[in-house]
């Protein structure tokens, strides 16, 4: 028995997947199968490669259904979900403004995204989704967290005791032992620590104004700025990671949408240096 | 569900600390062993590529193995390192006799935010104010959540490694 640790850059950042307490070649053949399952929710959801579930998506009629993964549905539908717990604020569809910036390349698309469009405007059935009017979703937002959840939930299929899945930053923890997490602030400095069993922890940071922003308000579709940090605790890190916007977007008006996904939140001024905890009912 | 926050909620901020930290995945004989089971031999090798060619950073010097079967080319393996702003990376690269990846596999991670502050120091202010349980941040910095990593240089890297495969070692008598 030992500690298997291995690293691969998926989705933009480095995947760190650790598992504790496994036959050394078992934990590592359950890793990799980890890493692919990683790897296939990064070639289905992502915003640029051609092949993608959102690129088959960005290129279709406006109002045909398009068949998807049933991995790309789960995502959308509790985007969908997240959206409306949160009036708006977390919104797939800010993706047409985040490329008008240059924070998103120019997707292969025949259409302009109607500027009063919204995630209200995503409809999903049983195998597949249509945009009632023309849009384009982004899930930077929540995927990564998803491709973690996927991760973790494959380890314990495969018998690992206990397992970290972190995606740069974005991370859970399964198995009867609380393990410490500590929190970088938006200067990359350690500025907490919590401890945390069975849970997820997502950070993100907002930038500065002049800096392209990577967070928007889906309600006002304004860049989120300011050096602050916003780090969300859920059972799940699809849930932590989508709410980490909502966060840093609304601070304590966040409060009754944690509350709907039983999560917590802390945020950290860079500049007054000072912390906001239990920003959760 | 279990999370507590081992900082007292209203006593005022806590100092930051700037740590390093650093983590070994795998060896390169290791992510050899993982990348090609069946090999027998890892023979070093050598591209006549001049670094310039690829706009590689000065001192850039993969190393290179033909993995072989007895007298079968599997296909190549790289170990390369990448710097980046507050990181290195050393990480590997395997590719099969046709030149398609294999495996991508990071070996080692160092970071450093300049001023580098032991970590020691920090955990003291904690000390008989709020951790119930000290072990758990006596243990090594595992965990981090925080501004997500960039992977650029790293993917550069790669980018670099397959120019040079295709350029150098593809075309060269095994």
């Amino acid at each position: 028995m030992s500690i298997v640790r291995r690293a691969r850059p998926l989705l933009g950042t480095l995947i760190e997947i650790r598992v504790e307490g496994m036959q050394r070649n078992l934990a590592s053949s359950a890793i990799d199968i980890a890493f692919a399952e990683i790897a296939q929710i990064h070639r289905l959801m992502s915003f640029h490669e051609p092949g993608s579930d959102l690129s088959r998506l960005h290129r279709a009629r406006t109002g045909a259904w398009v068949s998807v993964d049933a991995r790309t549905r789960e995502v959308l539908a509790y985007a969908l979900r997240v959206a409306r717990e949160s009036n708006g604020c977390f919104d797939p569809t800010v993706a047409a403004e985040q490329v008008a910036s240059g924070y998103l390349p120019q997707p292969h698309s025949p259409f302009v995204p109607d500027s009063n469009a919204s995630w209200r405007d995503i409809e999903l059935n049983d195998d597949g989704v249509r945009l009632c009017k023309p849009l384009w979703i982004d899930l930077g937002g929540i995927a990564k967290g998803y491709a973690v959840d996927r991760a973790v939930e494959i380890l314990l299929e495969t018998g690992a005791p206990q397992t970290c899945v972190n995606a740069g930053g974005d991370l859970r923890i399964a198995g009867p032992r609380a393990e410490c997490v500590h929190v970088r602030d938006a200067s990359g400095a350690i500025a907490a620590a919590v401890e945390l069993g069975d849970a997820a922890i997502a950070s993100s940071t907002s930038v500065p104004a002049h800096a392209t922003a990577a967070h928007r308000d889906g309600e006002n579709k304004q860049p989120i700025e300011g050096g602050v940090t916003a780090s969300v605790i859920a059972a799940n890190c699809m849930t932590a990671d989508a709410l980490t916007k909502v966060v840093l977007a609304r601070g304590a008006a966040s409060a009754r949408t944690l509350a709907a996904f039983g999560a917590q939140a802390r945020v950290h001024d860079l500049r007054s240096g000072r912390d906001t905890f239990g920003v959760a009912a | 569900m279990h999370a507590r926050w081992l900082i007292p909620i209203g006593v005022g901020a806590a100092q930051a600390a700037h740590v390093a930290h650093a983590t070994q995945y795998m060896t390169v004989e290791q992510a050899q062993r993982a990348a090609f089971p069946q090999a027998t031999t890892f023979e070093m090798t050598r591209a006549d590529l001049h670094a310039s060619a690829l706009d590689a950073p000065a001192g850039w010097s993969p190393r290179i193995w033909q993995a072989r079967n007895g007298n079968q080319l599997l296909g190549w393996f790289f170990a390369d390192a990448v710097i980046g702003k507050s990181e290195a990376i050393d990480y590997a690269l395997a590719l099969d006799a046709n030149g398609s990846v294999i495996a991508l596999e990071v070996l080692q991670y160092r970071e450093s935010h300049g001023s580098e502050v032991r970590l020691a120091p920090w955990r003291k202010q904690f000390v008989g104010k709020t951790i119930r349980d000290p072990v758990a941040l006596n243990q090594d910095i595992k965990n981090i959540s925080g501004a997500t990593l960039s992977c650029r240089h790293l993917t550069e890297g790669v980018q670099r490694l397959l120019k040079l495969h295709a350029h150098a070692l593809l075309t060269a008598p095994a």
